[in-house]
């Protein structure tokens, strides 16, 4: 036949946009194509709204509060360590949060969101948005009372200080859809770029 | 003093760096003064004076995140995502739309799709194999899908009307919300029964099927690998389902297990997502057979799921019309979902899934064909249900004389070089390739075709052609174009209602229809 046969094409998704260098160990997430973004409006994403909604800015000094008398009822445990704990298990929760686990746990869009984390989801990816403000100065704040009642010891300061920068170094505008890839991992690479033989 | 005429500029600078001093120095106090004031400042002091400690460094660090936190609030919003418009002022938007003329929503008929239109006959009365036409001509009709001639029976007919009588026409609901009957519910157990399967379910169209059946369980990240035929409702599924896809040959199984080996490699390691294998059992394009054993076989090997699409094999292949399945001697429970039509053989409407109970129970709330349209009207349910009797009960009656009638028609139509037949023996629809010249237009392949069509009804045979899709506006480019571009190919569809007189005769017609036209175009 001439051109009998359905034209053997690969699907409307991503083609070579995954496609990662080998060399880079930084990765930056292109843009969605058509497909995904139609999914993307498709309903409301339910995973990043509630963050803007009321008592979702409450619930962090509630928590922090929480995580702190929690710490204090443990017996044998110092202000220091106690203090130092509060922050770090704000530092992990929240990092798992919203940078770590990417996609959205419910089915609604055909995993239009998949590639992207919390943070990047949240607002559709505008930056300096009242939410992001107020996540970003929660844990600098949380960091400085920790830090004074630590009472400045130093190993405390480091570990504090350290477990600050993992939240906010992925918050900042600039590292928006960026990832760091390990050389042996294979979590990115071209996933459909093959052309058709 | 400044008056005194010794004074030299550098005294005046001294006096005046003095006072300024002073000045600076009122202000500070002042300041700390105000600062005072302010309720919480003597704890900010008290804070600061603390945080210092002798290491400044550290102080540096609290100060610079002080800074960056202050920044960030005071940072106005900006949104990332890209603007791939120009921005236009008031006056160019003015000339843009004054320049602007719409098309048409759609274009003007070609002087052959109007040909086509005022040349399609058109069936006074019920169809079957001999029909009326408007002109008040007779004619052989080989342009149905009524392959055992059960679209007239008085039977089905009286039952339909009882059926009517009770349940009205539609179910006027979404089988989710009041649409199910119990008829619906005894016809999906008959279709399960009949294929031996765990469970089915049905759906109220049947080019929607399958374009709700893939997308229910394959979502973005999934893998699904495909002969390169697959008709074009599961071409469209497979789009909206957003998957990985990957082709492999059509029916070339040694490319399937390379596409299938290649998959497993490039994806070792990688978080695992559903995968699965899609293919027609009858192929719309072509009429071959595939090779459901192997497929079967590397499908447990390299743990895929298999859809199979019986569309053209359900009721009219096997030795009992149990689809593909019975004609590979398989067990149906070794295909995961097993797709067809109720609305051809089985001449009812609609289209179904049979599957493990799970596989079923999923599509009622995922299948979006299923929650978001009405119901099958309850008499086409229970003619689906009284054919699939009917066959149980003596099968021989209709697959019999379906075969012969195939076999006449093969032979037949075999003995010319004007044209193929791509469809495999036990395909009700014969597929006839012409062979015309290789280098013709899309357009004269064709006329070729139509002329061939028209040809036979002059001879009182009904046949019909496959014609292209074509391609909407913005999409001629590119790889998201799936398709359907079959070249030249004549349908025809065999019904075991015809005496084996009747197939010669029809057969010859076709025959001499295209080596007459075919032949003066070579």
């Amino acid at each position: 036949m001439p051109d009998g046969g359905p034209s053997r094409l690969h699907s409307g998704s991503v083609s070579k946009g995954r496609r990662r260098r080998s060399s880079s160990i930084i990765y930056v997430e292109p843009p969605e194509t058509i497909e995904q973004l139609s999914d993307q409006v498709a309903l409301p994403n339910l995973n990043a709204n509630w963050v803007n909604n009321k008592g979702a800015w409450l619930i962090h000094p509630v928590c922090i509060a929480g995580l702190k008398i929690f710490y204090d009822t443990i017996p044998g445990v110092s202000q220091e360590t106690s203090w130092t704990l509060t922050n770090i298990t704000y530092m992990v929760a929240t990092y798992l949060m919203f940078h770590y686990v990417q996609g959205i746990p419910f089915e609604f869009n055909s995993g239009a969101y998949d590639n992207l984390n919390m943070w990047e989801q949240m607002d559709n990816g505008d930056q300096y948005t009242p939410s992001k403000k107020f996540l970003t100065s929660m844990p600098i704040l949380l960091f400085l009372l920790s830090t004074h009642y630590t009472h400045y010891d130093l190993t405390f300061f480091v570990v504090n200080c350290m477990a600050l920068m993992s939240v906010i170094i992925p918050k900042l505008p600039s590292f928006h859809r960026m990832r760091v890839v390990m050389p042996w991992s294979q979590t990115i690479e071209e996933v459909d770029g093959e052309e058709p033989s | 003093m400044t008056s005194s005429p010794l004074s030299s500029p550098s005294q005046i600078f001294n006096m005046d760096y003095q006072d300024a001093l002073a000045l600076l120095v009122t202000i500070r106090d002042m300041a700390i003064v105000q600062f005072h004031r302010i309720p919480g400042s003597a704890i900010l002091t008290r804070y600061i004076k603390m945080s210092y400690q002798h290491d400044p460094a550290r102080s540096v660090i609290e100060l610079c995140l002080v800074i960056f936190a202050i920044q960030y609030l005071l940072a106005p919003k900006y949104s990332t995502q890209k603007k791939n418009f120009v921005k236009l002022r008031p006056d160019e938007v003015d000339e843009l739309i004054e320049d602007w003329t719409p098309e048409p929503l759609v274009a003007p008929l070609t002087e052959f799709e109007q040909e086509q239109i005022d040349k399609t006959p058109v069936i006074a009365g019920p169809t079957g194999t001999k029909v009326k036409l408007t002109n008040g001509r007779t004619v052989t009709n080989l342009a149905s899908t009524n392959f055992f001639n059960l679209a007239n029976q008085p039977a089905l007919a009286e039952s339909a009307i009882t059926t009517l009588r009770t349940y009205g026409v539609g179910p006027c609901g979404p089988p989710g919300f009041y649409g199910t009957q119990d008829v619906h519910v005894d016809c999906e157990q008959d279709i399960a029964e009949f294929i031996g399967s765990e469970a089915c379910i049905i759906y109220a169209q049947a080019f929607s099927t399958i374009s709700a059946v893939i997308p229910a369980f394959a979502k973005r990240g999934d893998i699904i690998v495909v002969d390169e035929k697959v008709n074009f409702a599961t071409q469209k599924a497979l789009q909206l389902s957003r998957s990985t896809i990957r082709w492999y040959k059509h029916n070339d199984m040694d490319d399937l297990e390379k596409v299938l080996k290649k998959v497993e490699r490039e994806f070792r390691g990688r978080e695992l997502t559903r995968r699965f294998i899609v293919t027609e059992a009858l192929f719309e394009d072509g009429g071959d057979v595939a090779d459901l054993g192997t497929i079967v076989k590397l499908k447990f090997q390299y743990k895929y799921r298999l859809i199979l699409d019986e569309t053209n094999s359900f009721g009219v292949v096997g030795e009992t019309g149990r689809g593909l399945t019975e004609y590979y001697n398989l067990p149906a429970t070794d295909v995961d979902m097993i797709v067809g039509t109720l609305a051809t053989t089985f001449v009812g409407g609609g289209g179904f899934c049979c599957g493990s109970k799970e596989i079923v129970h999923h599509q009622r709330i995922s299948g979006l064909a299923y929650v978001f349209s009405a119901a099958l009207p309850a008499m086409l349910a229970t003619t689906v249900s009284e054919i699939i009797k009917m066959l149980r009960e003596n099968p021989e009656n209709f697959i019999t004389p379906l075969r012969e009638n195939i076999k006449t028609f093969h032979a037949a139509l075999a003995k010319t070089d004007t044209l193929t037949i791509t469809s495999s023996l036990i395909n009700p629809t014969i597929s006839i390739q012409l062979n015309g010249k290789r280098e013709m237009s899309n357009d004269e392949q064709d006329r070729l075709a139509q002329d061939v069509v028209d040809e036979c009804l002059a001879n009182g045979v009904l046949v019909t052609r496959v014609k292209r899709i074509a391609l909407p506006a913005g999409m001629s480019k590119g790889p998201k174009w799936f398709g359907w571009n079959p070249a030249m190919v004549v349908k025809v569809y065999v019904s075991s209602g015809f005496s084996k007189k009747d197939c010669e005769k029809a057969g010859s017609v076709i025959r001499s229809a295209v080596t007459k036209v075919v032949g003066k175009k070579r």
